[in-house]
């Protein structure tokens, strides 16, 4: 031990001389570098597999569905602006951790109960502080909403984070988003909805959160808008024969 | 030397507890308290970080340069920090969203740094391991003491088990509201630093 201070003492002329500062401090960084590669990478898989667990289980839950029923419950599929479904290279689960580029891309993620025919949009937008995102679930009829799950990155706790609890979300189901043919998604009001139609609270002291959570809302539903007319119109043609015999 | 060896692991313990004594730490043990499950991980991963970097520091307490050696702590304790927020994300997903950003904060939490520069960078690794490990349980311990009570008479549960029977609250028995809020863990602290001064007359203030 001594004989290596001594041979490091030598080297690049002692341990306090500015050449042996700069070297150690370069070999350092390049180890530690490698090290957190190395565990950033062998990890990587597995914390992805949670995130997209967590994924699941928000859809789930905004269906008012049990944990870990994704699997037995869902089915996932892309529709484009038109309503169409398409084929796309990675799957709609993979879509939801780059949600906003899909978006731009002009993909959708539609995530359908198989047995109810319910289905979940996911959403994304801006909060006050960085991004907000959640899921919106409807009945059957395409109209009303069944349940929502939001959740942000960073959004001030207590005030526009509030838009993450259970409470907050509750006023949801049941809201329609449909004003006779046109799509008005959600008003978010400040100084209380008060029942009126399409309309909840907004959150005390984060107007901007409120305001973002709104936009979502509308810009994100509107994408689906042409899906859920095609879906319901050849519904309407079917009542009108059975009508007609 | 045996012995004064075994006293770094178990001093902080109890008679130079980190917390108790030193009076360091105190924010992340507000923070993370009002469940025992966070509290316990958050325990296990400062000693973790606190044990290794001691250990690392101490290995290579003679080669480092003087002028850069608060620099060099921070990138061993940071990247300790890291491979721990990275493993708690990849195996305890819900735990680690929940103690969020006071994973990322033990880089800055005062025991880790305090123990690295006043201890191991002047012994050598053994000492140095286990004071790092006295010091992480010795704070880990006050974490899930503070959790404890939080918990049970803020939840009324421990470690999310339901501990009140359901009877109480049909009873008229109701869950103590404050106790889930940050000032209930500094009276708590409080009250335990009270009872552990009365208990150790050598540290009482004259």
């Amino acid at each position: 031990m001594e004989d290596r201070i001594m041979s490091k003492k030598q080297f690049l002329g002692g341990k306090n001389s500015n050449a042996y500062i700069v070297f150690y401090s370069t070999v350092m960084v390049v180890i530690v570098a490698i090290m957190l590669a190395f565990t950033s990478l062998s990890l990587k898989e597995k914390q992805n597999a949670n995130i997209l667990n967590e994924k699941k289980d928000a859809i789930v839950a905004s269906l008012g569905l049990e944990k870990g029923s994704y699997d037995s419950m869902i089915e996932a599929y892309v529709v484009n602006k038109a309503g169409e479904v398409i084929n796309t290279a990675d799957s709609p689960l993979d879509k939801l951790f780059g949600l906003s580029a899909s978006y731009a891309a002009g993909e959708y993620p539609v995530f359908e109960n198989k047995t109810t025919g319910e289905v979940v949009f996911p959403v994304t937008g801006k909060g006050l502080w960085g991004d907000i995102w959640g899921y919106v679930a409807l009945e059957s009829d395409l109209n009303t909403i069944k349940g929502v799950i939001f959740d942000h990155a960073g959004e001030t706790p207590g005030l526009g984070a509030e838009i993450a609890t259970p409470k907050y979300q509750a006023q949801f189901p049941g809201q329609t988003i449909y004003e006779g043919d046109d799509m008005v998604g959600i008003y978010v009001v400040k100084g209380g909805a008060k029942g009126a139609a399409h309309s909840v609270d907004a959150v005390t002291g984060g107007t901007k959160t409120s305001e973002g959570l709104q936009n979502m809302i509308k810009d994100c539903l509107e994408c689906y808008d042409n899906f859920m007319k095609l879906r319901k119109a050849p519904a309407a043609e079917e009542t009108v024969t059975v009508n007609a015999e | 030397m045996k012995n004064k060896t075994f006293q770094s692991l178990t001093n902080p313990l109890a008679k130079n507890n980190p917390i108790l004594v030193q009076i360091l730490g105190i924010c992340s043990a507000l923070a993370v308290t009002t469940q025992l499950k966070p509290a316990f991980v958050m325990g296990l991963s400062v000693t973790a970080v606190c044990a290794f970097s001691n250990l690392v520091l101490s290995l290579l307490r003679n080669g480092i340069p003087d002028r850069i050696r608060i620099i060099v702590q921070l990138v061993v304790i940071a990247a300790l920090v890291t491979i721990v927020n990275d493993i708690l994300k990849a195996y305890v997903y819900d735990v680690s969203k929940q103690l969020s950003v006071y994973v990322g904060l033990i880089i800055t939490n005062c025991i880790i740094m305090g123990r690295v520069e006043a201890f191991a960078l002047s012994n050598k690794p053994l000492p140095s391991l286990l004071d790092g490990i006295g010091n992480g349980l010795g704070y880990g311990g006050v974490l899930v003491l503070i959790a404890f009570f939080r918990e049970l008479l803020g939840s009324g549960s421990l470690f999310g088990y339901r501990i009140i029977p359901e009877c109480l609250y049909e009873a008229g028995y109701v869950n103590n509201g404050l106790m889930l809020f940050p000032p209930s863990a500094l009276i708590i602290v409080g009250v335990i630093i009270w009872v552990h001064r009365t208990a150790n007359k050598d540290l009482q203030e004259k």
